[in-house]
């Protein structure tokens, strides 16, 4: 594979027609395309016949969670309307410095919004997958876990076990035997360990 | 002036000992008969630079700078929640704080920022604002820390062009770096990059046409984000002088070029080192 | 500065019009709004005055101690420039709000007085060495228009030139100097204000620059220019603020604008302080009534 061509920002990358589209780390100013980041040239084919031409870098650095992406959280407070949360990663990247969430009554499920009760969905200390639904406010952004895939993954119970998911709603402690009340995560299939019976 | 109650202070009525030098009062010749400086430059010579980035582990990126003996070290960290939110912005924030370190200059600093340092740093944000996509990082900011570990003359250009390399190295989207350069005008005569003997003093030099000229460009651009001024100055000078800043600053692109280039390029190697390992 | 909120639209208006010279108000772009400025308004200082530039108002007041004069400049006295913005102008001054805005008056303004050529601090030195005047320059803004910088540093000229400092003897007795400060309200020292500078502010909006910048003006503009300029044309201090950068012959064009502009406003503020001070004691105050 020949060395990548290496690119700084400001540095004027190509011009801008009708074959050639620009990505992510560039940007475009007067007909041309220039880079915005230090790193490598990409250029891609993409399907209705243009290039698309793209600087990539060190993609584990700076994540800001944007928009429809799948973060993972810990929930601080519980309130009877909204519980807080402060956001560990976006999709498979750590983040280096935690963003605040919040997730709203109406955002917790998709059906009968307003008889759900806060603190038997989630606890302080829950791990939870979620969506962002938007930027939220100057304080947090605003999350979501109105599908099935999305809700509490891990959760410790009041005797300091972590507990296993038995429906969608409850969750038991291995050592008590007790169940727990939650808006448990559809466990992926190939997590999934049939014992036979 | 607040006092820093963590700190034991020296005795406050301290005074550097350069003050009672006799050397204090002779002039200082600034150019001699062949057209030299004191350290065999002339005018438009700027001293070497060397630059080198991602040299510290913990931010986000970072780099270093010397000029001769101007040792300046930046580093970049975010983008971060910002910790005073007052409203929401769809533009994210920057941040600059200069600082010289204590033992950096000839009389020793106090280690809390004081006026002139302040100004710095406000000079700092305005030249590097201009040139970062804040529109990129909603709701966050970005910290840009910059020390000088010595200073001998033009501080505030080194630290701009450090600190746009530092922030290149962080992988935050800028439009274009920021190349800084400073003059300094005597009589007639334009010395570009004064070093710390030959930087304007205001107490020392009692003529009209005495002062200096900082400027902040973005080369690629041709845009200038920052330009300051001190000393009286006529308006032809100014200009002459940023004519020669301008040019000089383009020159500096290069060697910016080369330390990113090198740095992306030992990433690249780590990258795929620690690639082979996993696999 | 304090924020307004235009939309687009309006600021597109805005921009069209300075585009063919002709301001939302009817001025062109090098013109300055109404300016008002009366000297000698608060009793208790050294000198003071009063600044009014439409809706933008100033006081000064300038008050002068004897100190210590710095180890390295021991036959000059000093200037402190203080700025406060007080939450009278607009509730964003509340508490600290209003901090950065006055650091950046207050090192502005000591910048451009901090060359020796425009403002002779000799003249305010006593006894080299171990005393000297010292000029606390206090500007408190009252009502915030646009403009800050330009009409704070015309408050500052006004106030210099109407600060009186009472005279002092030096006697040398028995080996020790005595210093007697008069105080006959006549037997006092002038300062020279003749090549004290004057901010002029140009934003730049669209492709042309304005001077004196209302605040929905300045709502519209990315990058500003202030530039300090004596009566003689020479620059003693440049700042370029604003989150936008400019093009270096933009640059050029608008200092030769400031030069023009500065020389203008200092002479003609000369001439009325001047004028003002002959009316003497049959001055109509008009103070802070309306």
């Amino acid at each position: 594979m020949a060395a990548p061509s290496i690119c700084v920002p400001g540095q004027r990358l190509g011009r801008l027609d009708d074959n050639t589209t620009s990505g992510n780390g560039t940007y475009e100013r007067n007909g041309f395309i220039y880079s915005s980041l230090a790193g490598y040239l990409e250029s891609k084919d993409i399907d209705d016949g243009k290039k698309l031409v793209e600087v990539r870098t060190d993609t584990k650095k700076n994540i800001v969670p944007s928009v429809d992406a799948i973060v993972t959280a810990r929930i601080t407070n519980v309130t009877p309307r909204f519980c807080k949360c402060i956001m560990l990663s976006v999709g498979k990247t750590p983040l280096n410095e935690p963003f605040r969430g919040m997730l709203r009554k109406e955002d917790v499920r998709a059906t009968e919004k307003d008889k759900v009760e806060m603190y038997k969905c989630f606890r302080p200390g829950d791990i939870i997958v979620a969506r962002v639904l938007s930027l939220g406010d100057a304080h947090s952004y605003l999350l979501s876990t109105t599908e099935n895939e999305l809700g509490v993954v891990m959760a410790v119970s009041e005797a300091g076990a972590t507990m296993v998911p038995i429906s969608w709603c409850k969750m038991k402690c291995p050592k008590t035997m007790s169940e727990e009340p939650r808006k448990v995560a559809k466990v992926q299939p190939q997590f999934l360990q049939y014992s036979g019976t | 002036m607040p006092t820093d109650s963590r700190r034991i202070t020296g005795p406050e009525t301290s005074q550097s000992p350069h003050i009672y030098q006799k050397t204090n009062g002779t002039e200082i010749v600034l150019i001699d008969e062949n057209k030299k400086r004191q350290d065999g430059r002339g005018l438009g010579d700027i001293r070497p630079m060397f630059l080198r980035a991602g040299i510290v582990s913990q931010a986000r990126g970072s780099a270093y700078m010397e000029q001769n003996q101007t040792k300046v070290i930046c580093a970049v960290y975010g983008p971060r929640e910002i910790a005073r939110r007052e409203e929401f912005s769809w533009k994210g924030q920057i941040t600059c704080e200069f600082k010289f370190a204590t033992f950096s200059c000839l009389h020793r600093r106090q280690p809390q920022q004081d006026g002139e340092e302040k100004d710095f740093s406000v000079q700092l944000l305005e030249a590097l604002e201009p040139a970062v996509c804040l529109h990129k990082f909603p709701k966050s900011q970005v910290n840009v820390y910059v020390t000088v570990l010595q200073d001998d003359g033009s501080a505030l250009a080194a630290a701009i062009t450090c600190a746009s390399v530092a922030l290149a190295d962080a992988a935050i989207e800028m439009y274009d770096l920021v190349t800084g350069c400073s003059a300094r005008i005597s009589g007639g005569h334009i010395l570009l990059d004064p070093c710390h003997t030959e930087e304007y003093r205001s107490e020392k030099d009692n003529t009209v046409n005495n002062g200096s000229v900082t400027l902040g460009l973005m080369p690629s651009l041709r845009q200038v984000s920052a330009v300051t001024s001190k000393g009286e100055l006529e308006f032809e000078h100014v200009k002459k002088a940023m004519d020669q800043c301008l040019e000089v600053c383009q020159k500096l692109y290069p060697v910016l070029q080369q330390s990113l280039i090198k740095s992306v390029k030992e990433k690249l190697e780590m990258d795929k080192l620690s690639d082979c390992h996993t696999t | 500065m304090v924020d307004v909120q235009l939309s687009d639209a309006e600021k597109i208006y805005i921009l069209h019009g300075i585009q063919d010279n002709c301001r939302e108000d009817g001025r062109s772009c090098e013109d300055y709004r109404h300016l008002e400025i009366e000297s000698n308004v608060v009793s208790n200082t050294t000198g003071s005055a009063r600044v009014r530039l439409a809706n933008t108002e100033i006081l000064v007041g300038v008050k002068a101690e004897m100190g210590n004069p710095a180890p390295e400049k021991p036959d000059k006295g000093r200037l402190e420039f203080f700025v406060d913005c007080s939450a009278n102008a607009t509730p964003q001054f509340e508490g600290r709000g209003g901090e950065e805005l006055a650091t950046e008056i207050s090192n502005l303004l000591s910048r451009s007085y901090d060359c020796p050529s425009c403002f002779d601090l000799s003249s305010l030195c006593v006894l080299p060495g171990q005393q000297c005047w010292i000029l606390y320059i206090d500007v408190l803004l009252l009502e915030c228009g646009g403009n800050l910088f330009d009409a704070s540093s015309i408050a500052v000229k006004a106030a210099l030139f109407n600060t009186r400092i009472p005279k002092v003897t030096v006697r040398e007795d028995e080996g020790h100097t005595e210093l007697e400060i008069s105080d006959d309200p006549y037997d006092v020292q002038r300062l020279n204000v003749q090549s004290v500078p004057c901010i002029v502010t140009l934003s730049k909006i669209g492709h042309s620059h304005v001077v004196d910048a209302s605040q929905r003006e300045e709502a519209c503009c990315l990058a500003r220019l202030m530039i300090g300029v004596t009566e003689k044309g020479t620059i003693t201090a440049m700042k370029k603020e604003g989150s936008g950068s400019l093009d270096p012959a933009s640059v050029e064009d608008m200092m030769e604008t400031g030069k023009k502009v500065g020389q203008d406003i200092n002479i003609s503020l000369t001439c009325v302080l001047k004028m003002e001070e002959r009316q003497g004691v049959k001055r109509q105050t008009i103070g802070f009534l309306r």
